[in-house]
């Protein structure tokens, strides 16, 4: 039999073809999905509020409009719910199953989530283009530096945010309260990440934490590319930031993985 | 109606002798009960410090809305959303089919047949946060605000329980779509907020659409002596209105769950 | 008493075709096929009678069950259960009837069998004295007694499914709808189950309606016999009188001491089957007589059997056949 890895690389038209069709057959499942990460329009309809007669701490109006899409965008491309669904195949019994199959279940639930970003695209496009539009020249980033920088900075944080709940997931193994994990993760990730609100708006230890902790890297890094003027000096610190704990994230994650399926075999489940 | 406590009696017994089986279970909730408290009165306190009101809420009276809101996710937390699990899990393995073979009605058996006792810590949170908004002002709360407060709470509550019923029923019809809980759950965030705060627009889709402000708002409203009586009285309707539409729409969920399974 | 009059259910089933293409078009337009899984079904059933239901599986045997027990709508057709209309789903009729699910179950899992009970206690409204002693009768019938106590997870597939019944009956229903009962037990299990159920049929005068593919089952516990293929009612009558109007020959098994010539079988009867010494026959009923005075005498055969056709060959053969055949009258 060849390699692991070559026969997960030929493989992987065929996963992402299933993923395709998983999203399909799970329609409204999916859609459901798509719409919980809607949230930061709730949270532009409060900052413009809040900014309508003066700017907030520096940030107007239209400077919030341009973040919180900008958020939305990103949130879009590299959410997914991974953590979810593998607490739900430990708990179904499938789990057990995906662990029979050559391809190491991380790149198989990888694949499948990544088939999904072409129809979250269909959402993220047209919001990309009320962006352009409302917002223009001043809010929104126009160094070409920063903008190229965009692709490997959403590709990043899609790989560490994916890293991160695949963890969680991993949980699953060792509690039957994962999912209350994820959920007080999720509590932290939308303060910590920029989701609730730019992170320069947070009161000063908060914001030092969330200067360092990984959620920062998962969301804000390429929203800060979108939206800010970065010095070379800051682009590297950002992009050496999102390396860095992407790959910490993997590690964590991988060991996890390791150590849970070790238990599940021993236990049986 | 004996019949119908003793069996509410029974679950609560049942949900709670699970819940004390791991004594960890205690400390992990507690923490849990106070890190999500800091989490949600956060982002409050940041506007707060930049502003002395918004949309013509002070801090302390916001403080109230969000100790309503606090206080409803309790409820929501603490026995629907388990509930509707239990529910979307029994018709997912088809055991549902014995629910409906008892004599008592469906939608009464799922309804609060399992408990998150811990939620408990979060009721008492709100309470707390409660109290302190109300010492912030100058007078205390007339007795009147404090009964319509409860009253409105009791009103907001059932709004919620009426939009989680629509969720259950949906999946019957859509079998996989326990994650609906993760959308209602992100609607029903928006209610930390007073609903002033968001541009008109979405202030009339949180009033009349998905009811939101019911839940939070305006009870919250009521106990700080600022909402008027037909407001008042069209905040309890609407929150009956909202629970008629959903014990119909189970009806109808029921109705095709019993052409249609196999 | 049970009634069905041109039962019908028909089930719109949603066509799912592999391939992206047909994926990304059931987006936005999906087709249905109807599946008829019960097609003009009529039957009587009186008080206190065992009948089984038999067909292969899709038959439309657990639909039927269903539609008796009011958990589905019918599409057409006339249905009453102890005088109720099952699918208005009232306490009184609800109170009556229990069906039992073999593959599904209604114990509480991480509970003990008895927390169940007391939320069927509950829930029915039963006094606690009537409680208590069908709650003991039950324990003894059954032998529950240590297992009430142990959470149902920790209970083996046998336990479980005689706390099940347990949960079932112990409101005391006059109708039992038993869908496939005895599924994955044990041999031991799955008789110690049939006395059971016989035994509270005689007890409580019960009407048992019952499904299952082992046909030791039916065979035990029927007298009489529905066998439905393809949502529709092909049989109805009598077990014993069903082998014999289908297949009145006996099977004689034997085994000879030394080998006989092929013509000189042929004068005992049809051969079935050979293994090593041991042969098949099949011999026409009149004649078995005869037959078994040539076997024992001249020819010295030992091990001598003499049974029936088996159930599975005979209802093998007629399913897939009722479609060219008319439509027997019940007997």
């Amino acid at each position: 039999m060849r390699s692991a890895p070559s026969r997960t690389l030929r493989a992987l038209p065929t996963l992402l073809q299933i993923g395709v069709a998983e999203t399909v057959a799970y329609r409204a499942e999916f859609l459901v999905w798509i719409l919980t990460t809607t949230q930061p329009l709730i949270m532009l309809g409060l900052w413009t509020s809040v900014a309508r007669e003066a700017p907030f701490r520096g940030y107007s109006s239209p400077r919030f409009v341009a973040y919180f899409l900008a958020t939305l965008i990103v949130r879009q491309l590299t959410g997914n719910w991974v953590a979810w669904q593998m607490s739900e195949e430990v708990r179904s019994g499938a789990m057990a199953m995906r662990l029979l199959r050559p391809i190491h279940p991380f790149f198989a639930y990888a694949a499948s989530h990544a088939a999904a970003i072409p129809f979250r695209s269909l959402i993220a496009l047209p919001v990309a283009f009320v962006l352009l539009a409302s917002s223009g020249q001043s809010a929104l980033s126009t160094d070409p530096v920063q903008l190229v920088l965009l692709v490997p900075s959403l590709a990043l944080a899609w790989l560490a945010t994916f890293a991160m709940l695949f963890a969680i997931g991993a949980l699953a193994f060792f509690l039957t309260q994962a999912m209350a994990i994820a959920n007080l993760y999720f509590g932290l990730f939308s303060l910590f990440s920029g989701y609730l609100m730019p992170l320069d708006l947070l009161p000063g230890p908060i914001a030092v934490a969330a200067h360092w902790l990984p959620f920062r890297f998962m969301l804000s890094a390429p929203v800060e590319l979108l939206t800010k003027s970065l010095d070379h000096e800051r682009l590297a610190r950002l992009l050496g930031g999102q390396l860095a704990w992407t790959a910490t994230l993997l590690a964590i994650a991988l060991a996890l993985w390791r150590a849970g399926v070790r238990r599940f075999e021993s236990v049986g489940g | 109606m004996t019949r119908y406590l003793r069996l509410l009696a029974l679950q609560l017994q049942v949900s709670a002798a699970s819940a004390m089986a791991y004594r960890a279970n205690f400390l992990i909730e507690g923490v849990m009960s106070l890190a999500w408290m800091a989490l949600t009165l956060l982002p409050l306190i940041v506007v707060y410090s930049g502003r002395d009101t918004v949309a013509g809420w002070d801090e302390p009276k916001a403080l109230v809305v969000i100790a309503y809101f606090m206080a409803v996710r309790a409820v929501l937390e603490g026995t629907i959303s388990p509930s509707l699990v239990d529910l979307v899990e029994k018709i997912r393995s088809g055991s549902f089919d014995y629910v409906l073979l008892k004599p008592i009605d469906a939608q009464v058996m799922v309804s609060a047949s399992r408990y998150e006792p811990w939620k408990v810590f979060d009721l008492a949170g709100a309470i707390a946060v409660v109290i302190y908004a109300l010492a912030q002002r100058d007078a205390p709360p007339a007795a009147l605000d404090l009964v319509l407060g409860a009253v409105l709470f009791g009103a907001g509550v059932l709004a919620a329980y009426a939009l989680w019923i629509l969720c259950a029923a949906a999946s019957f019809w859509v079998v996989r779509l326990d994650n609906l809980m993760y959308l209602l759950g992100a609607i029903f965030d928006t209610a930390r907020w007073p609903v002033q705060v968001f541009p008109r627009a979405w202030g009339f889709v949180f009033t009349f659409v998905i009811p939101v402000a019911i839940m939070t708002t305006y009870p919250a409203k009521a106990l700080l002596g600022t909402l008027d009586a037909p407001a008042a009285f069209a905040t309890v309707g609407g929150s009956l209105l909202l629970l008629v539409a959903s014990r119909l729409v189970w009806r109808i969920a029921i109705r095709s769950y019993t052409s249609a399974s196999s | 008493m049970i009634r069905a009059a041109n039962l019908t259910k028909h089930f719109k089933v949603h066509k799912r075709p592999p391939g992206l293409a047909a994926a990304l078009r059931s987006l936005v337009h999906r087709t249905y096929d109807v599946v008829k899984a019960v097609d003009g079904v009529s039957f009587t059933i009186a008080r206190g009678e065992r009948v089984g239901f038999l067909g292969p599986n899709g038959a439309g045997k657990t639909t039927t069950l269903k539609v008796l027990s009011g958990l589905l709508h019918p599409t057409s057709g006339e249905v009453a259960v102890e005088g109720h209309v099952p699918y208005r789903r009232q306490a009184g009729f609800l109170g009556k009837i229990t069906l039992v699910m073999g593959q599904k179950s209604q114990l509480i899992w991480d509970l003990p069998p008895a927390e169940t009970y007391a939320m069927n206690r509950a829930v029915f409204d039963v006094p606690r004295a009537q409680w208590n002693q069908t709650l003991a009768e039950l324990t003894e019938l059954l032998e529950l007694g240590p297992l009430l106590d142990k959470p149902t997870r920790q209970l083996s597939l046998g336990e479980r499914m005689k706390c099940e019944l347990a949960a079932a009956l112990l409101h005391r229903p006059t109708t039992l709808f038993l869908d496939e009962p005895t599924i994955g037990l044990d041999v031991a299990m799955q008789a110690a189950i049939r006395d059971f159920v016989r035994s509270y049929n005689q007890r409580h005068e019960a009407t048992v309606l019952l499904t299952s593919h082992y046909m030791d089952d039916v065979v035990a516990l029927c007298p009489r016999i529905i066998v439905i293929d393809q949502g529709k009612l092909i049989h109805d009558g009598d077990l014993r009188q069903l082998v014999k109007t289908k297949d009145p020959d006996k099977r004689v098994s034997f085994t000879l001491p030394k080998a006989i010539a092929p013509d000189e079988l042929g004068k005992l009867g049809t051969l079935l089957a050979r293994e090593g010494q041991r042969l098949t026959l099949r011999v026409p009923e009149r004649e078995v007589p005869a037959v078994i005075g040539r076997l024992l005498g001249e020819l010295k055969a030992t091990d001598l059997a003499i049974e029936d056709p088996p159930l599975e060959d005979i209802l093998r053969e007629m399913f897939g056949k009722h479609k060219t055949d008319p439509p027997p009258e019940p007997s």
